[in-house]
């Protein structure tokens, strides 16, 4: 499902380049269930960005369900993005001024589902994110743990075929986190693929696969479980 | 989608109330001044222009030299339209106009005095002023018939049906209503209640045919097809060909100028029509365009500057799905919206300050509620200040990275820094220039008000010489003076405040043919006319025709006649014009009677051979003014009884010369006002955001041992700075404006360097006071907290 070659990605300031990552490559399978581990600052969060097409990399070849992507426009990634990719963060980015249905609501109104049907998607979600009875809520009025559920919601909404997880149990206990955790790999187990940044060898554990990174490359790559394609 | 949108709109305006109070009630305020503005800027593009005749109708202008001057004049010889009349095929209609001609009518019991106009049978078919049930095309050609209006008939006849009513018009006329007009419309230049027809000139000996009394206003309606260019090559030289065998040969030029052209452009200079009112017109255009503007900088400044509170909202919407376009759409629909609600304020201001916005413009401008046009000109007027405020904040905010904005990189205080403080630059400079602007235009009116006039205005009053008061003249002023009401009276051509008149062609000894262009002001006296009016004799005596018989040829010469005419011993020199040998018996010293803003003219008092047209009586300062008043009136109601005793009092009537100026020195005032207000408004909401923006920086400078003077001059320190470069940028942009506008006036103030360093300390004391209350508030905050917070 996604392959990428000696992708580059720097940063530049007037005086000094930083290599984010450096001549990466590995291979994600469609239903597989990949972490992401590596100290702070060693590109994985760049990583997470190229591969959910909300950054350019520099160099090198990303491709997508077969497609290059590496050199898409903002309207062709937004496009890519909306249909095929769902995200969940570590601190939720929920929108404050929108309700717990609303949040939910928003990538189908970009995908221009009808009022009727998305109605019936986010309701059906929010079941099963146990969540509905906070439908009205607003995200303050939830505890972090619901917070992140309704991220979740909102990530596979629009049934994404991949879910990029930035750090998604950072910032709660260690109760929620479980059940965030349980929830993702409910995901992965009904077929979507996931890619997910941690620093919690407890949370890798539940993925199929660990790459270790450094300075931007990939330095080990560790087989958990046997992924049953 | 769209739901969606008004939805997180309206919901951001309710959650940031003090953000959505600044900026819909600075929009508020900025839309109504412009709303305001354009009114009043759509009826100066208006006049006259709803003639149905109106590209085919001309007025008939004069053209000539005088000292070595060109000048054009708009007044012309009642021949000339008779002539015109009778000789020029390609002209279909004709009208002289004698305008403001204020006569007394009276209907039973009801009497008083109101403006009128006396002209000829084709004013009503050249130009639409709509009448009710009379035929126009033969409506003035009844010699007794006289044309009112509809608010002049209730007037005089409450609801009863004025049509074939009689109407005595001042002692000896009576005429018959021959037709009711519908009141005049607000955007004529135009100024009747009723109209006299030309028979009126006649009867009352007005009428004459000399080339030289230009006296009456004429316009011609052009057959069409007929070229104005071909039109004025015809009639270039009609006054030169028609005097060329009299003995006294005009030189006079006569040019066309379009009626639709009149308002606007008809200011003479140069024997040219210039460009006049329009120039004001341009002027309110661009102060209604920076007013919406600095409102809209406010919008833009404050939106970019809240963008951190927005960049995480914009990165999830761009996570899931939203294109660039997506946000545009959502950004320019909510400063649409929260223009709506402030085109919603602006209107009920529009409404609310609409009276005093009048009696300052001096107009009665309306809006018609029910016009359809209005209300989508409104909508169209919402959603061009929408798009305009909402543009740059909409494509700024839409370019945020979702990347860096989720993981909280958002440099917007740097990134935008840049283009704010170009904003808040450009708002700053307009309102220090139309500060220092009012400051000078103020400073300009005073500067001529306190110049000395050359006569006393106090207790100083006239009265306009009627028929009953002018055969009673005599026992009228014997009354006064003994009453002890009155301590003088002169009898005068005009008002000591108006020229009537002016006159050149004047020969004397010693005078060469060049001093025969040179023109003097006429003004006429019979007795005490310095003794009335305050004037000084300084050479010589004043005309006393009761001692001196002869005086009915004596003339007084102001000093600057004495000089221009280089009379080294100018009592008994003889002037002669083309009837009379005047003779000098005094020079009196120099009064100002026309523009205080300008030298004074050369001037002729002339005895009693002249005409009279007005009563001075100066008042005796022991006794109260009402007391006077009181007693004048039963003098004057004696031998006057029919009509009430009607008086204007000199030093008003003096001060009217400044209205226009003082007008245009309120109105600057009330937009720099506003302007400075809305601009505040932005500072106020920009301080807030930054000392908000700043106050981990704030937190962590007083824990390493700032104080809170250091703190507060660190915070106001870069809105001063702003604040200076506009100070800098204004100055020099006020003082070639200001020195261009003094030099329509020859007596003049001058651009003086302390108005600039006034503006710039008020400038600097209004920026510390409306951004130092944030700045203090912050500095004396608990650094700890604000370190925690953040």
């Amino acid at each position: 499902m996604i392959k990428i070659t000696d992708l580059e990605k720097f940063y530049r300031t007037d005086e000094v380049q930083t290599i984010a990552i450096n001549k990466l490559s590995f291979e994600v399978k469609e239903g597989e269930f990949v972490s992401v581990m590596g100290p702070s600052g060693c590109g994985k969060s760049t990583l997470l960005n190229i591969l959910g097409l909300l950054d350019d990399p520099d160099g090198g070849s990303y491709i997508f369900n077969g497609i290059e992507v590496a050199g898409f426009n903002e309207r062709k990634r937004a496009n890519l993005r909306k249909h095929n990719i769902g995200f969940v963060f570590q601190s939720f980015n929920l929108i404050d001024e929108l309700s717990v249905f609303e949040n939910v609501e928003l990538p189908l109104i970009y995908t221009g589902v009808k009022p009727a049907e998305r109605k019936e998607r986010v309701h059906e979600v929010l079941e099963k994110m146990q969540i509905m009875h906070r439908r009205k809520h607003f995200p303050q009025q939830l505890s972090g743990g619901q917070q992140q559920r309704v991220a979740v919601a909102r990530a596979v909404v629009n049934n994404p075929k991949l879910i990029l997880a930035d750090e998604p149990t950072g910032n709660l206990d260690s109760s929620n986190g479980n059940e965030v955790m349980d929830l993702l790999t409910e995901l992965n187990a009904a077929g979507t693929t996931i890619i997910m940044v941690t620093h919690s060898e407890h949370d890798a554990k539940y993925s199929h696969r660990i790459i270790r990174m450094l300075d931007g490359q990939k330095v080990t790559e560790n087989i958990l479980a046997e992924y049953q394609h | 989608m769209l739901k969606n949108y008004i939805k997180i709109a309206w919901r951001n305006i309710w959650k940031n109330k003090a953000f959505s109070v600044i900026n819909i009630g600075g929009l508020a305020v900025g839309m109504a001044s412009a709303i305001l503005i354009l009114i009043w800027i759509e009826n100066e593009l208006s006049y006259d222009r709803f003639h149905e005749n109106g590209k085919n109708i001309y007025k008939l202008y004069n053209r000539d030299t005088f000292d070595g001057e060109n000048w054009a004049w708009g007044n012309t010889p009642k021949i000339l339209g008779k002539t015109i009349k009778e000789d020029y095929p390609e002209v279909s209609h004709v009208a002289r106009v004698d305008p403001n001609e204020d006569l007394w009518l009276k209907v039973g019991n009801k009497k008083f005095k109101t403006t009128g106009i006396i002209t000829d049978v084709d004013f009503l078919q050249m130009f639409s002023f709509p009448l009710y049930d009379s035929d126009e095309s033969s409506i003035l050609k009844d010699p007794s018939g006289i044309v009112i209006t509809q608010k002049l008939a209730k007037k005089l006849f409450d609801d009863n049906d004025a049509m074939g009513q009689t109407i005595q018009v001042e002692q000896s006329h009576v005429y018959k209503v021959a037709g009711i007009l519908k009141d005049l419309p607000n955007n004529t230049r135009f100024n009747f209640d009723f109209i006299l027809p030309w028979n009126y000139m006649k009867v009352n000996g007005w009428d004459d045919s000399y080339w030289g009394n230009n006296s009456v206003q004429t316009f011609v309606q052009l057959k069409p097809h007929v070229s104005q260019v071909d039109f004025d090559k015809h009639i270039k030289e009609i006054t030169i060909n028609h005097t060329k065998e009299s003995a006294h040969p005009s030189s006079t030029e006569v040019f066309s100028w379009p009626l639709e052209k009149l308002w606007l452009y008809s200011k003479s200079e140069n024997g040219k029509l210039v460009a006049g009112k329009i120039i004001t017109v341009r002027l309110f255009s661009v102060i209604a365009i920076f007013i919406l503007l600095i409102a809209c900088i406010n919008f833009m400044n404050l939106s970019t500057a809240r963008s951190e509170k927005r960049a995480k909202e914009v990165g999830i919407r761009k996570v899931v799905g939203a294109q660039k376009r997506n946000l545009i759409l959502q950004f320019t629909g909510e400063s649409i919206l929260i223009t709506f609600f402030a085109g919603i304020l602006a209107l009920l201001l529009v409404f609310s300050f609409l009276n005093p916005f009048n009696q300052l413009v001096n107009k009665s401008l309306h809006i018609d509620y029910t016009n359809f046009t209005f209300w989508l000109l409104i909508i169209g007027f919402i959603l061009f200040t929408g798009l305009l405020a909402g543009c740059y904040p909409a494509f700024y905010l839409s370019s945020f990275q979702p990347a860096k904005v989720l993981k909280g990189k958002i440099s917007s205080i740097k990134d935008i820094i840049m283009p704010r403080k170009i904003l808040v630059v450009s708002q700053f400079t307009f309102a220090i220039l139309l500060i220092t602007c009012t400051i000078i235009i103020n400073r300009q009116i005073n500067y001529a008000q306190q110049r000395d006039t050359g006569y006393v205005k106090e207790n100083l009053i006239y009265t306009i010489l009627d028929d009953n008061i002018r055969s009673n003249y005599l026992s009228i002023k014997n009354e006064l003076l003994q009453s002890n009401a009155v301590v003088a009276v002169t009898k005068t051509l005009s008002p000591i405040t108006e020229q009537y008149s002016d006159s050149w062609g004047f020969s004397w000894n010693g005078s060469t043919e060049a001093d025969h262009d040179t023109g003097f002001t006429i003004m006429s006296a019979d007795t005490d006319f310095t003794k009335s009016t305050g004037t000084k004799i300084i050479a010589g005596r004043d005309i006393d025709i009761n001692t001196y018989p002869s005086d009915s040829t004596a003339i007084l010469l102001n000093e600057t006649a004495v000089e221009k005419m280089r009379l080294k011993n100018p009592i008994g020199a003889i002037v002669s014009d083309s009837n009379t040998n005047w003779k000098v018996v005094g020079v009196i010293q120099d009064f100002i009677i026309q523009s205080p803003y300008e030298p004074i003219q050369p001037m002729m008092i002339c005895g009693p051979s002249r005409w009279f047209g007005v009563m001075h009586m100066k008042l005796n300062s022991k006794n109260s003014i009402s007391e006077n008043l009181a007693t004048a009136e039963k003098i004057f109601k004696k031998f006057n009884q029919d009509y009430p005793f009607e008086y204007h009092f000199v030093d008003e009537k003096y001060a009217n010369k400044f209205e226009s100026e003082k007008r245009t020195a309120s109105l600057s005032a009330l937009f720099a006002g506003l302007t400075i207000f809305i601009s505040c408004l932005g500072l106020f909401g920009l301080a807030t955001y930054m000392v908000h923006s700043r106050i981990q920086e704030i937190g962590i400078r007083k824990v390493l041992g700032a104080n809170i003077a250091q703190l507060v001059t660190l915070l106001s320190s870069n809105f001063l700075q702003l604040v200076l470069i506009s100070f800098f940028i204004a100055s020099p942009i006020a003082w070639y404006a200001m020195s261009r506008w003094l030099n329509n006036y020859t007596y003049n103030i001058g651009v003086e360097w302390w108005v600039f360093a006034l503006v710039g300390i008020v400038i600097i004391f209004i920026t510390l006071l409306t951004v130092s209350s944030q700045a203090i508030k912050a500095a004396l905050s608990n650094p700890v907290k604000n370190i925690k917070t953040e």
